[in-house]
């Protein structure tokens, strides 16, 4: 009873810490998102509302709450209103199954930073990840609009795609690591002093394509598209609700899919790694707070190179994006799958 | 305790489900229900202890079966979309028969896997390798005939596909130039 008691207590403040981090800074990424944007463009940006405008998404928050909430005619209320919850709560979930760290002992207990770590958490990862779909073709569909079901079945048609390169790219540093699960991927990372990204360069930019197409970032936003579908499956959408889905989709959805990424590819909270040879941890100061520094250093450096890419690059038609899912990058990654599978047992045997 | 309260709740959430994929009458609903099933059944096995069956059921069907069903719906005006017009109720009742002789052959396919399955031995081999490795060493070992007879089931499915799916030469009379 006692240990059962413990549990549950380290369970529900790790859900607490974890809804709060990722909803908190979730809010707060529109910020920097709107500050990298605007020095790209030689803009100053948000400056008004708070020193360099670091009250802003207060502000926003406040507006968008006090905005009226309209409803489009002919439209399906309930359906309207799930397909908000099933683009937040598959996107959250994914949470569950990030490592933020190694075990550590606090108050006699060994907790380990991780919600669950269930043996195939990576699994979990990319089923939840594809939920996105049910979200976005309801919302297109209970909105009774061309333009958001136009929008919606743009993204819905990616998102298809991208699913299936996505999981064939981390096949490789799956059979690297011998393991399903993320916290002992990054520790036989640890173990065998390589990040795998030193041997999966082709899985790793197939992966940044197919999360940049996931999340609808540029070049691949044409579900959104400004220009021809106003904004694509959100545009019967207003205030908070409106807010709910760039929220999820841009900065929840890239934030778990930059961590999922280091922890493939990047090593999760390990310090540099020169490959066969050790750890180089400039950070050692830190002393056992270093590793979460090094964790979260990697994963915001990712979200900034999302950001860079956003406001960098002009937008693929949709033809386009899933010519090159199918022809391009799905035989890349059955090519990088041979070559990891030959030659996986020469290299670490 | 807690095992059985979750596995309950599951169940519950499973059957009701079922009952909303028959009843309801917009199609919409009915996906819906369907996804709700199979997202509590994959939360049963989660509570077996299953975790590589669940996340299989999760990613292949939650996903990537009941995403195609969406995919026609939203295709369909809503309004012409409700079940009561469009339903072969004739066609259905005699179909009945059959279905029920499959029901049957699944309840005998049941009874008698009950029967022969091993029980309890798997359990060491699955605290020693884990979940996956367990699956893969049966697959690959005892079942390997029957794993590879599916995998050229499934070449044969995709050949199909492909063949209808491939773009005719001019096939039909075509006025427009």
């Amino acid at each position: 009873m006692e240990g059962l008691l413990a549990w549950l207590v380290i369970t529900l403040i790790k859900i607490v810490v974890i809804l709060a981090i990722v909803l908190g800074v979730g809010a707060y990424l529109t910020l920097v998102e709107r500050k990298v944007a605007a020095h790209i463009q030689r803009r100053p940006g948000p400056m008004v509302v708070g020193w360099h405008g670091l009250l802003q998404p207060l502000a926003d928050g406040l507006k968008l709450l006090t905005k009226e909430d309209l409803f489009p005619r002919y439209g399906n209320r309930f359906l309207y209103n799930l397909a908000l919850v099933m683009a937040l709560v598959p996107a959250t979930l994914v949470f569950a199954v990030v490592p933020f760290g190694p075990e550590f002992e606090a108050f006699g207990i060994k907790v380990k930073p991780i919600l669950t770590d269930v043996n195939i958490g990576l699994l979990l990862v990319f089923a939840l990840g594809s939920m996105a779909v049910f979200s976005i073709a309801l919302a297109g569909w209970a909105s009774n609009s061309k333009y958001a079901l136009i929008g919606s079945m743009r993204k819905a048609g990616i998102i298809v795609s991208y699913e299936v390169v996505i999981t064939f790219a981390v096949m490789g540093p799956i059979i690297l690591a011998g393991t399903l699960s993320t916290y002992d991927i990054v520790q036989n990372q640890i173990d065998q002093k390589l990040w795998y990204v030193w041997l999966q360069p082709i899985a790793f930019v197939v992966y940044m394509f197919a999360m940049l197409a996931e999340t609808g970032r540029v070049p691949f936003d044409v579900q959104e598209a400004e220009a021809e579908l106003v904004t694509g499956f959100t545009v019967e959408y207003g205030g908070m609700k409106f807010g709910l889905f760039p929220l999820v989709e841009w900065y929840i959805e890239v934030l778990s899919l930059s961590a999922i990424a280091v922890v493939l590819f990047f090593g999760g909270w390990s310090p540099i790694n020169i490959p066969f040879l050790g750890f180089v941890d400039p950070l050692f100061f830190l002393g056992p707070l270093s590793p979460f520094v090094w964790f979260v250093l990697k994963v915001s450096l990712l979200f900034l190179f999302v950001l860079w890419l956003h406001w960098t690059l002009p937008r693929y038609r949709i033809d386009q994006i899933t010519e090159t899912a199918w022809k391009v990058m799905l035989p890349l990654t059955f090519v990088n799958l041979v070559l990891t599978a030959v030659f996986a047992p020469l290299i670490w045997r | 305790m807690i095992q059985w309260i979750v596995f309950i709740f599951f169940s519950l959430l499973a059957i009701l489900s079922a009952f909303g994929v028959v009843f309801l009458s917009n199609p919409i609903y009915v996906i819906l229900s369907l996804l709700s099933v199979l997202v509590s059944i994959a939360g049963i096995f989660f509570v077996a202890g299953a975790e590589l069956v669940a996340a299989i059921q999760l990613l292949i069907y939650a996903v990537a079966v009941a995403v195609f069903y969406v995919f026609v719906l939203t295709a369909v005006p809503w309004e012409k979309a409700f079940k009561k017009d469009s339903h072969y109720r004739v066609s259905g009742l005699f179909s009945f028969p059959l279905v029920l002789i499959l029901y049957l052959e699944m309840l005998l396919v049941f009874l008698i896997g009950i029967g022969v399955s091993p029980k309890g031995e798997l359990r060491e081999l699955i605290k020693k390798l884990g979940n996956t490795e367990v699956v893969g060493s049966i697959l690959f070992s005892k079942y390997f005939l029957a794993f590879e007879l599916v995998s050229l089931v499934l070449l044969i499915g995709m050949i199909g596909a492909v063949l209808i799916g491939r773009k005719e030469g001019q096939v039909y009379e075509d006025d427009t130039p």
